[in-house]
């Protein structure tokens, strides 16, 4: 033994401190982790055990209002490719594999580049645990093929999966809308959506698709994998794992026959419009673009909801393409894409006439019976110039002129008067007296018709004028409103813009006693599979009430009836024949200057009067006089609502064709309604 | 006759062993023995438990058999080792030394095996050797020869003379290179240089030129980038490549999500699905703390507490100075080793490919670890002859 007892006894019990001193951090440290921050770390090691892939489920459908089906779905093939397989294959092989892959779908008629499927393999964007599409709708020989070859397309599957489908057509296409992928913006909006969203998922783009998105989007599944380190599957978790439920189905208010007549009609309307010759110095008529709306005014059902030109919802399954994207909201082709109905602002010319006529008998500056002597031209008092005098279109002098008459022959120089009156009194008045009452009827502001991107159109006012004028001063050549200004509003000109559905729920609440209603498009919401388990339905929305004396509305109306029936009246020759005694129509013709191009045709109608259920409004771009060019469409309509002629019937793929005769009660008005649009004379002009 | 009995008891007859007091068999050290017993007891559960494989498959026992068997040699060479009296390996001591220098020097040249970048393996058929886990051994036995010959008095010739023992194959580690293993040879010289009697200033000196080292050794060119951040990324694990931080999170998540009791054996997450890597063997302590929770991982640490008390007393019983070094030896070994490996998991210690004594998965490890405990025992066995 060491001669030096103490010093080994000593530098062994220093050891044995150290020893210790390692011990003890090593103790505090798994207290630390595994009593005191514990939960958290469970909650890391939870995240890192399981992978949820998410099932999309299909989409409900869209109905009209009987229940036909106007959006379904239908099966796709999608050739897919499994990225986690794709991955373990060697470098060679996978190129080798793309290339056979590229070949084979062009060969079968879904052209793709190498280089496209590499770049969709690669994009990070989609999920790790669902196969990458490279290629929809794909036929069924290329699916046969890649199945039977499945040594040669390692990684490659072929699938079946629900995308949309349009059995009539581009029919309400407008209304309908599109879907298509989500993108970054709408993913982030959604983000804590109970149905949630991943990327690659449809999303309801435009119209009822859009509105109505959380209910059509059905509630996804989902898979719950439970992933080792790598991220490979292990096991499925059935007790966390849910099936997809698919989306509910909307009802609309649109009736499809009445829709597809409207369409039909308009594109008639424009086609003969483009036909027709004009007079003298006229611009031809272009006839390029229009809208039609009927709706209930009882309630503000949206009946039908037409606008021209059309698109094809069909273009957007699958992903449309840039340059048909491009084209469809071109101006050279009229943007296909926007729906005229509620996007379309336009002058509506003499059809404003109804509001600006009430206008002035609300405020007291005309009674129903007051004359007017029209000699065809009005002059602002003290005023001195060219611009000081306003003509009647084509310089008709319609003689004394009351309400009502003034109303039906759409004696221009009656209303000039009332709008000079307006600015003279607007000292007692107040300055917009006129665009007040206007407003009451929805002008100005949107309808709330639940479709998106809805334009408010316009009812300028003295203040706006002023305003617009100092916010750009460059742009405008005045801030200042003149009496001229008050004048030609009263005949629907100037920077008045109106949409066809708010002129035809402007119209709806004249023709209802003063209810102002939001438009409706949808009826009901029902369940997937059981339609009569209704999940939602749409009462008729209320936006207002106008107070009408009674005197004053019959003045009107008889003025609008007399457009359609009386002698002079601007749409007579249009609905000569129709049945008038029973099933009276309340219109007003309107043709709107519109700067460098051709006028435009408004028609705005209802019946039967006095108690209407129909409210038709008829605007066509750059194709002449109201009564000729836009009144017929309403005609045509009218014959069918009044019962003269059938209604057609709807073939799949959208075409309209005559219903089966049925008896002999039905006599010569079987020829179709869009026909009839040539047979009609040409009449008055307003 | 007495030695010879001690040497191979298995030649006596039982009954000569009982009436002797000084048998070397009845003064094996039943505490340490169960100690060890129990901690291989529960990391041949951990092997079994990470390598058994996920799913509804059935039970992989691959691992585990292959494990059973590396255990099962290991405690024969203990016993052998613990038969021989331990005075004869101060003879055989330049033979051991000498021979695990030549593998050394023989594993880094074209024989050897190259894994996870490090060239530390014999490929013999089937079976991997490390000889660096060996050369442990024979550094211990080595440098206790060496410190028991030279007694109490150490210059700083005779302080050079001991450095060189462990620095030959210590410079060979570093060339596989395999940092880890050399900081356990650190290890093991300063707790033995502590103990043989050289002097305090020298002792700090030698801190000093260590700790020069560590930081000459990260700026020098030795290491790769990726050793490098292997044993800093614990400093700030937001920072380091993304494996070494996902390594490092793993472990702490699979090590805190335990709890206080555990998940269960088989039922850990983290060890089920491989999440942590390199789990049966140097991260095998996530699995102790994710599957029995801090009261299994608390217990396993309390159990090297104990084996690390009898080395420490067995040292201070030991007859002579040999056997102080050795122990001292073996005990700076294995604290080193639990220190840096439940360390590393814990995130209080850099990442380094050391295997948590007597639970990790590996032969080389297991073997020499045993037979260092054998030579232990053996000085407890022979306090009194």
């Amino acid at each position: 033994m060491s001669q030096r007892v103490e010093s080994p006894r000593l530098r062994l019990g220093v050891l044995g401190i150290v020893v210790i001193a390692l011990f003890v951090p090593l103790f505090a440290r798994l207290w630390y982790l595994q009593v005191l921050s514990s939960e958290s770390f469970t909650e890391a090691a939870e995240a890192n055990r399981v992978r949820v892939v998410q099932v999309e489920a299909p989409r409900g459908r869209i109905l009209d209002r009987d229940g036909t089906v106007l959006v379904d779905n239908r099966v796709s093939i999608v050739v897919t490719v499994d990225r986690v397989r794709f991955a373990e294959l060697e470098d060679a092989e996978r190129t080798a594999m793309l290339e056979r892959l590229s070949a084979e779908l062009s060969r079968y008629g879904s052209p793709a580049t190498v280089e496209q499927l590499q770049d969709r393999v690669d994009d990070v964007r989609y999920s790790r645990y669902a196969p990458v599409p490279v290629a929809e709708d794909a036929t069924e020989e290329l699916k046969i093929y890649i199945e039977e070859h499945q040594e040669l397309f390692p990684s490659v599957a072929v699938e079946r999966v629900a995308v949309r489908r349009y059995p009539y057509g581009t029919r309400a296409a407008h209304v309908i809308g599109s879907v298509g992928e989500i993108n970054d913006e709408e993913l982030e909006e959604r983000a804590n959506k109970p149905k949630t969203y991943i990327r690659g998922n449809q999303i309801g783009k435009t119209g009822v698709e859009r509105i109505y998105e959380d209910d059509l989007r059905g509630t996804p599944g989902q898979t719950v994998f439970e992933v080792d380190a790598m991220g490979d599957p292990v096991r499925i978790l059935e007790d966390l794992s849910a099936p997809p439920i698919p989306g509910d189905d909307v009802w609309l208010t649109i009736d499809i026959e009445t829709q597809a007549l409207s369409e039909d009609l308009l594109a008639q309307a424009l086609e003969d419009a483009r036909n027709r010759r004009v007079s003298g110095s006229n611009l031809p008529n272009r006839g390029n673009a229009g809208s039609v709306v009927v709706t209930d005014p009882r309630n503000g059902e949206v009946l039908a909801m037409a606008s021209y030109p059309v698109f094809d919802p069909a273009d957007f399954v699958n992903g449309i393409s840039s340059t048909r994207w491009e084209f469809l909201n071109s101006d050279e082709a009229d943007k296909p894409i926007l729906n005229r109905a509620i996007q379309g602002v336009y002058a509506p010319g003499s059809t404003y006439k109804l509001f600006t006529g009430l206008a002035a008998m609300v405020h007291g500056l005309r009674t129903p019976e007051q004359p007017f002597l029209d000699q065809g031209t009005f002059t602002i008092e003290d005023c001195r110039g060219p611009g000081c005098t306003f003509r009647n279109a084509g310089s008709k002098a319609y003689g004394v002129v009351d309400m009502r008459r003034a109303m039906t022959v759409s004696s221009d120089a009656y209303f000039y008067s009332i709008g000079a009156d307006f600015w003279n009194n607007r000292g007692r008045l107040g300055d917009e007296a006129q665009q007040e009452t206007i407003r009451t009827f929805g002008f100005g502001q949107e309808t709330g018709v639940p479709l998106p991107s809805e334009q408010d159109g316009r009812v300028p006012t003295p203040q706006q004028r002023k305003a617009q004028y100092e916010a750009n001063p460059e742009l405008f050549l005045t801030g200042d409103w003149f009496t001229g200004d008050n004048v030609i509003m009263t005949i629907g000109q100037g920077d008045v813009g109106v949409t066809p559905l708010q002129l035809a729920n402007g119209y709806a609440t004249f023709a209802n006693g003063g209810t102002r209603y939001a438009p409706n498009i949808a009826r009901k919401i029902t369940r997937s599979g059981s339609p009569d388990t209704i999940k939602r339905s749409f009462e008729p929305r209320i936006n207002g009430r106008v107070e009408m004396d009674p005197a004053h509305r019959q003045a009107l109306l008889d003025g609008l009836v007399g457009v359609t029936t009386r002698d002079g009246g601007t749409a007579r020759a249009t609905f000569a024949g129709f049945p008038n005694d029973t099933f009276p129509v309340a219109g007003k013709t309107g043709t709107a200057e519109v700067d460098q191009k051709a006028d435009t045709a408004l028609f705005a109608a209802f019946g039967p009067a006095p108690a209407p259920e129909f409210q038709v409004a008829v605007v066509l771009e750059e194709s002449g006089f109201g009564g000729t060019a836009a009144a017929p469409v309403a005609r045509a309509l009218f014959d069918v609502f009044a019962g003269v002629a059938p209604m057609p019937v709807i073939q799949p793929g959208g075409a309209l064709v005559e219903p089966p005769l049925e008896g002999a009660e039905v006599d010569d008005t079987s020829e179709r309604p869009a026909d009839r649009l040539g047979q009609i004379a040409e009449g008055g002009a307003d | 006759m007495e030695s010879f009995a001690g040497r191979w008891p298995g030649t006596t007859r039982a009954g000569s062993m009982r009436r002797n007091p000084a048998a070397p068999w009845r003064h094996v050290d039943l505490l340490l023995l169960g100690s060890v017993g129990l901690i291989a007891l529960i990391g041949t559960l951990m092997v079994f438990s990470s390598t058994r494989g996920t799913g509804s498959a059935p039970a992989n026992t691959a691992i585990l058999e292959r494990h059973l068997a590396f255990v099962a040699t290991g405690i024969t060479v203990m016993a052998l080792t613990t038969m021989a009296d331990y005075r004869r390996f101060r003879d055989w001591a330049p033979l051991m030394y000498g021979v695990v220098c030549l593998l050394l020097l023989g594993v880094v040249s074209p024989f050897g095996t190259e894994v996870n970048g490090a060239q530390a393996w014999f490929q013999i058929g089937p079976v991997q050797v490390q000889p660096s886990e060996f050369s442990k051994i024979a550094v211990i036995v080595g440098l206790a020869s060496l410190g028991a010959h030279f007694g109490s008095d150490i210059d700083l010739r005779r302080l050079a003379i001991l450095l060189a023992v462990p620095g030959i194959p210590l410079a060979l580690i570093m060339l596989q290179p395999d940092p880890g293993t050399a900081m356990v040879f650190v290890a093991i010289t300063m707790g033995m240089l502590l103990v043989t009697g050289v002097r305090a200033k020298h002792i700090a000196g030698l801190t000093l030129v260590g700790l020069t080292a560590v930081v000459g050794l990260l700026s020098s060119g030795l290491l790769a980038d990726y050793q490098k951040d292997r044993l800093t990324v614990f400093l700030n694990p937001a920072a380091g490549l993304q494996a070494e931080a996902y390594n490092l999170n793993q472990s702490k998540i699979a090590i805190g999500s335990g709890g206080v009791l555990g998940k269960g054996l088989f039922n850990g997450t983290q060890t089920q699905l491989d999440i942590v890597p390199e789990q049966h063997t140097d991260f095998i302590f996530t699995a102790v703390g994710e599957e029995l929770g801090f009261l299994g991982a608390a217990t396993l640490l309390v159990l090297f507490a104990l084996v690390g008390w009898r080395i420490w007393r067995i040292a201070q019983l030991s007859r002579d100075q040999f056997g102080v070094l050795l122990c001292v030896g073996v005990l700076s070994l294995l604290a080193f080793q639990i220190f840096q490996n439940a360390g590393m998991t814990m995130g209080i210690m850099p990442i380094t490919g050391i295997p948590l004594p007597f639970v990790s998965y590996g032969g080389s490890s297991t073997i020499a670890l045993f037979a260092g405990l054998g030579l232990v025992q053996g000085v407890h066995m022979r306090r009194f002859t």
